[in-house]
């Protein structure tokens, strides 16, 4: 399988706070892939460097064949990529409608809004209601509409699942495996392990701002002392 | 702030004072000229203590500059005064009033709030001046007869003239405005002052009554406002309306970030170039007006480029020509295996040794609501003398907002905090730290503009002097005990080598052993420390590790990690939170082997 | 003296005022939300408008296309300035960004008095608009009710843009999160610089449109800057809505209190925003406090 992805030894820094080392992934079109660790481990640092809103300042990032790293977000945007971010971001100010019509405004190809409510029919119940009347699970639901409106190559998730009831969850999780299902290429930060590894195809796990493993799901399930050894305490 | 050699600027000054009428002369300045520059070079240091010294951008000082003026002048054209020395310190001490009054407002915000703040308060003085009070300032007429001084002596009696004459009054008084102002600087204080500019919140969180500072810096601007506009009245005969406008204020600005902010001779350089373009660009060149724009493109374009002003720019092209070679990336000092004997601080000795028996720290049913949502819930928590304890948990645990109500950065929903058996809940992060309770920050929190001694002096200074003190006129290196507490610092981190140099320059690592340093400088005997080792590689954090296990000896340690293996190295017991509330508390080993640990941090792993 | 008709005259010059106000202010709130920055030359471009709507009146003897170039001149001026200079000073600590714009200020307003003289300039209104109008007990200026009217309409208009435009999704969204909206595709960057020109543009349309109420002098512009924060700190940062409320609020307040005693009109306001500083710092209609 080519790789949709490739990352190449990237360092990023907060500050002169050196977060990530030397840190290597790629995903495949059509893949699922896991980026598991600690928090502080540099999970949400590696999505935002992807994205652009942390500048790598070594490395490099192949997106589709392109050299995104050092960018700036909106054109790695437009080459196909989006970042769901861990605070969701959405806009308060802005109704469900507005979110998704903004989210499209510059995308090549873009999802038609039907397709989005077949998907989560919760938010066309929502359309007119402000972002800050969302409840969490709605926003979190928002905000992942929001990247697919632009039909991106790969949606990054960071952290979809944090802060919700675990009904949502389950619901979410569902939705995110028919994305899967369909083709849609994933790249997913989780901390809840068991939701992650439902979903994955393959999976990386960071430490520290070292690539420590890469792994497929199998070979995770078939050895999970692994987890526990990185991930435990 | 700490190294210079004593009094050779005092000295340069006082020849540059006594030069002046011979050199300026033939390059163009009339006496008026120079006299102008005196006062405004005068109004101008204080304004450079409040905004290059102390980062407050104000632009209202025309209304301290006009007080000041107008009470001085309304007594000696009154008749309420002839001694025109005292009417002028009398304008003085009224400006200082009002600076207390205007500071006491305008202080409770920052940055452009505060700048704003002080345009409209400055705005009402005028248009009182103008208007209510025009009987007492003569309203848009000022006040005319404002005498000059006369000086008297066993029967030998000096009025002073006009011109050079007065020249030498004024570069009298701007003799004693800089040296007052070097000591200023020079003082505890005045490194206070430059701490604020740099990191208010650290300056609060090493004990400092920052909120106190920042208004004696104000009423010290207002101050050298109130003395200059008096000076202003006796120079011109008469005291101008216009002393209190926008322009005025907004001039002293661009003079001083021109001559430039920081160097308390800025605002003289800036007076200097501004008066000489106005004369010559309106005199000799016979631009008319234009002197303005050309002035206000000047500015615009240093602003730009040249962001320490002029004498800024002198003094970087003087050092890149005097620079020492360009040595390599800093090596990063090691940290003594074995430290320096005094490698235990104590506790401080202004702090009373308390006899209390119990656990250092305790929270007691702490809950912490945002809005609807429950970051902490009722949680007890209590640290014995001299522990090392260790808090983890997984992502949404509530670690930091615990973290931050026991360094009462945060007050909790409800619960109590109890530091040495005293309820600490609700006092704020400087008194709590002067008890003894002090935090180094995930993210640094240095003062970037000071070397790395003088990071670890403002932090020692407050556990000398106390949270406010205000000794003006000390000279920062006779305060009792400073020296000794300082070195001890820099042995206990193991920096003494790298003590001169600045901030900017230092590796990530020595900067992470700095920001332990301040915290460890206020002699804590509870110290928290947030994610020590954050963003740092593997041998930085073997070095850390080894640095906490040194400066663990006769203090409690409290630590949030997320490296698990630093921490179980370290701590003797663990606390882990989870979803808010205490999952579980015990030994290293006791923590690993239990289930409900596990389950949190992997998930369910085995369902997956 | 506070006669009734005396009264009511000045409630409609409150509104007028007060209309002209939110216009300007709502320039200065809308950059301040998205950008960050003060922009202390507000003022400035108030004033700028006004000669360029003069030097198209003198060139062509129409009011409209003095109104147009009054307004377009400022969307090129902001435009500018936003690419040249205040892109370089995001990163810089607030101080630096006030000290640059200061200084935009006063060289735009030396500039002006370089080609035109400190002298006052009049301009006329138009001839359809000129005179008095009766209105019961009361005889008003014709042309402030036009003021009034122009003003209301303007607001209207941007409104229109802010709430109803694509263009105005993206503004009200990057006032919220700057950093999203570029996430999502959109060069934030071309947004700061459209933003700063609507601003400017606010700002001198409003310029010029005040100009026939008073004498165009380089000076004019100062008062309007220190008012059209005071209306921002009333209202709320970034809150459009706010610059409306807090622009009438103002308006009032210096128009009635001149009825007392003149002098004090400017005190009353300056006193009015030091009470909402206190007491609720965010605005009336504001949401998040920048400081």
């Amino acid at each position: 399988m080519t790789a949709l992805l490739e990352v190449d030894r990237i360092n990023s820094y907060y500050g002169d706070s050196h977060i990530l080392f030397d840190v290597s992934l790629t995903v495949a079109k059509n893949e699922v892939v896991a980026l598991l660790g600690r928090n502080g481990a540099g999970k949400s640092t590696t999505l935002k460097s992807l994205m652009g809103t942390v500048r790598p300042r070594s490395g490099h990032v192949v997106l589709d064949g392109v050299q995104t790293q050092g960018l700036p977000p909106h054109a790695i945007a437009a080459l196909g990529l989006q970042l769901v971010p861990e605070e969701r971001r959405i806009f308060g100010s802005l109704n469900v409608e507005e979110n998704l019509l903004l989210a499209g405004l510059t995308a090549t190809s873009r999802w038609p809004l039907d397709r989005v409510w077949e998907i989560f029919p919760r938010l066309k119940e929502r359309r007119r209601s402000r972002g800050t009347d969302l409840s969490g699970g709605e926003q979190q639901m928002l905000a992942i509409a929001r990247a697919l409106v632009r039909d991106p190559k790969i949606v990054l998730l960071d952290e979809p699942f944090e802060g919700l009831a675990p009904i949502i969850v389950r619901d979410l999780l569902a939705t995110c495996r028919a994305l899967a299902e369909a083709g849609q290429t994933i790249l997913v930060v989780e901390q809840n392990i068991s939701a992650a590894m439902s979903l994955a195809d393959r999976v990386y796990i960071i430490n520290n701002g070292h690539m420590v493993e890469e792994l497929t799901a199998q070979a995770v399930r078939d050895q999970p002392d692994i987890l526990h050894r990185h991930l435990g305490v | 702030m700490l190294r210079h050699r004593r009094f050779v600027v005092e000295a340069l000054t006082a020849l540059g004072l006594v030069a002046a009428p011979y050199v300026l002369p033939p390059l163009g300045f009339a006496p008026n000229t120079v006299n102008q520059i005196m006062v405004w070079g005068l109004f101008g240091i204080g304004f450079d203590i409040l905004f290059g010294y102390t980062g407050m951008l104000s632009f209202g000082q025309a209304a301290f500059y006009g007080t000041g003026g107008f009470v001085a002048a309304y007594l000696l054209t009154n008749n309420l005064m002839s001694n025109v020395l005292l009417a002028l310190v009398v304008g003085t001490l009224g400006a200082m009033l009002a600076g207390v009054v205007v500071g006491a407002i305008a202080l409770r915000r920052t940055g452009i709030y505060f700048a704003m703040i002080t345009v409209a308060i400055a705005e009402m003085f005028y248009f009182i001046e103008f208007s209510p009070l025009a009987a007492y300032t003569g309203g848009e007429n000022g006040l005319p007869g404002v005498p000059t001084p006369k000086f008297e002596l066993l029967g030998w009696s000096y009025r002073v003239g006009p011109d050079w004459s007065m020249y030498g009054f004024l570069a009298v008084c701007y003799f004693i405005g800089i040296v007052v102002a070097l000591r200023i600087v020079r003082s505890p204080v005045g490194a206070i002052f430059s701490a604020i500019r740099d990191n208010p919140v650290r300056a609060r969180a090493v004990g400092h009554a920052v909120g106190l500072y920042k208004l004696t810096a104000f009423v010290i601007a207002a101050a050298y406002a109130g003395f200059a506009g008096g000076l202003l009245g006796v120079l011109q005969g008469f005291m101008p309306p216009d002393a209190f406008t926008f322009d005025t204020s907004g001039q002293l600005v661009m003079q001083t970030a021109i001559g430039g902010a920081g160097t308390l001779f800025g605002p003289l350089v800036g007076a200097t170039v501004w008066l000489f373009l106005r004369d010559f660009l309106q005199g000799a060149v016979g631009l008319g007006a234009t002197w303005k724009l050309v002035l206000g493109v000047v500015f615009v374009l240093l602003v730009c480029f040249l962001r320490r002003g002029l004498i800024g720019g002198v003094r970087a092209a003087l050092a890149h020509f005097t620079a020492p070679p360009p040595h390599e990336a800093p090596e990063e000092a090691e940290i003594d295996a074995a430290p320096a004997p005094l490698a235990s601080l104590g506790p401080s000795r202004r702090r009373r040794e308390t006899a209390f028996d119990g656990p250092v720290i305790e929270a007691r049913g702490v809950t912490k609501t945002f809005g609807g949502i429950v970051a902490n819930r009722d949680i007890n928590f209590a640290v014995e003398r001299g522990e090392l304890r260790g808090i983890i948990g997984p992502n949404g645990a509530g670690k930091s907002t615990f973290f931050k109500m026991l360094t009462c950065e945060l007050p909790p929903t409800s619960g109590r905090i109890i530091f040495h058996g005293r309820d600490i809940t609700g006092l704020d992060v400087s008194t709590v730290c002067q008890l003894g309770l002090t935090k180094s920050y995930q993210v640094n929190q240095l003062f970037p503009r000071l070397t790395l001694r003088e990071n670890i002096v403002i932090a020692a200074l407050a556990e000398r002097r106390g949270t406010f003190a205000l000794d003006l006129f000390r000279r920062i290196d006779r305060v009792p005990g400073l020296d000794i507490q300082v070195d001890r610092t820099l042995a206990l981190i193991g920096l003494a080598a790298r003590a001169d140099v600045p901030v900017a320059e230092l590796a990530y690592g020595e900067k992470r052993r700095l920001e332990i340093g301040l915290a460890l400088a206020a002699s804590p005997s509870l110290l928290l420390l947030d994610e020590p080792l954050a963003g740092m590689s593997p041998r930085e954090r073997a070095e850390t590790v080894e640095l906490l296990k040194n400066i663990r000896r006769g203090r409690t340690l409290v630590v949030v990690e997320h490296d698990m293996d630093a921490v179980f190295e370290l701590a003797e017991r663990i606390t882990v939170l989870h979803e808010g509330a205490l999952l579980a508390e015990g030994t290293p080993a006791e923590i690993q082997r239990n289930s409900l640990v596990q389950e949190a941090y992997l998930g369910g792993v085995a369902a997956a | 003296m506070i006669t009734w008709p005396n009264f009511v005259s000045q409630l409609f010059n409150g509104l007028a005022a007060g209309a002209l106000l939110a216009l300007i202010s709502s320039g200065l709130t809308i950059i301040y939300g998205t950008l960050g920055v003060l922009n202390l030359a507000h003022g400035a471009m108030f004033m700028l408008g006004g000669y360029a709507g003069y030097i198209a009146l003198q060139a062509t003897g129409s009011f409209v296309a003095a109104v147009i170039a009054g307004a377009l001149a400022l969307v090129v001026v902001g435009g500018i300035i936003e690419l040249v200079i205040i892109r370089r000073f995001y990163d810089r600590p607030p101080e630096d960004q006030l000290l640059v714009t200061f200084g935009l200020g006063i060289v735009i307003v030396e500039l002006v008095r370089f080609f035109f003289g400190s002298l006052s300039l009049t301009v006329r209104p138009p001839s359809w608009a000129a005179g008095v109008t009766p209105m019961g007990f009361l005889i008003y200026p014709t042309y402030r009710i036009v003021v009034a009217g122009i003003a209301a309409a303007a607001l209207a208009v941007l409104y229109v843009v802010l709430y109803r435009t694509r263009l105005g999704m993206i503004v009200r969204a990057g006032i919220e999160d700057s950093t999203m909206v570029g996430m999502l595709g959109i060069n934030v960057y071309r947004v700061f610089m459209v933003v700063f020109g609507i601003g400017a543009m606010a700002a001198g349309f409003a310029g010029i449109v005040n100009a026939p109420v008073v004498s165009l002098t380089p000076d004019m512009g100062e008062s309007i800057l220190v008012q059209a924060f005071v209306v921002v700190v009333i209202g709320g940062v970034g809150s459009f809505p706010g610059a409306i409320l807090g622009g009438l609020i103002a308006g009032e307040i210096l128009s009635l209190t001149s009825m007392v005693n003149p002098a004090y009109s400017q005190v009353m306001l300056f006193a009015v925003m030091t009470l909402v500083l206190l007491l609720r710092p965010q605005g009336l209609l504001g949401a998040q406090s920048r400081d």
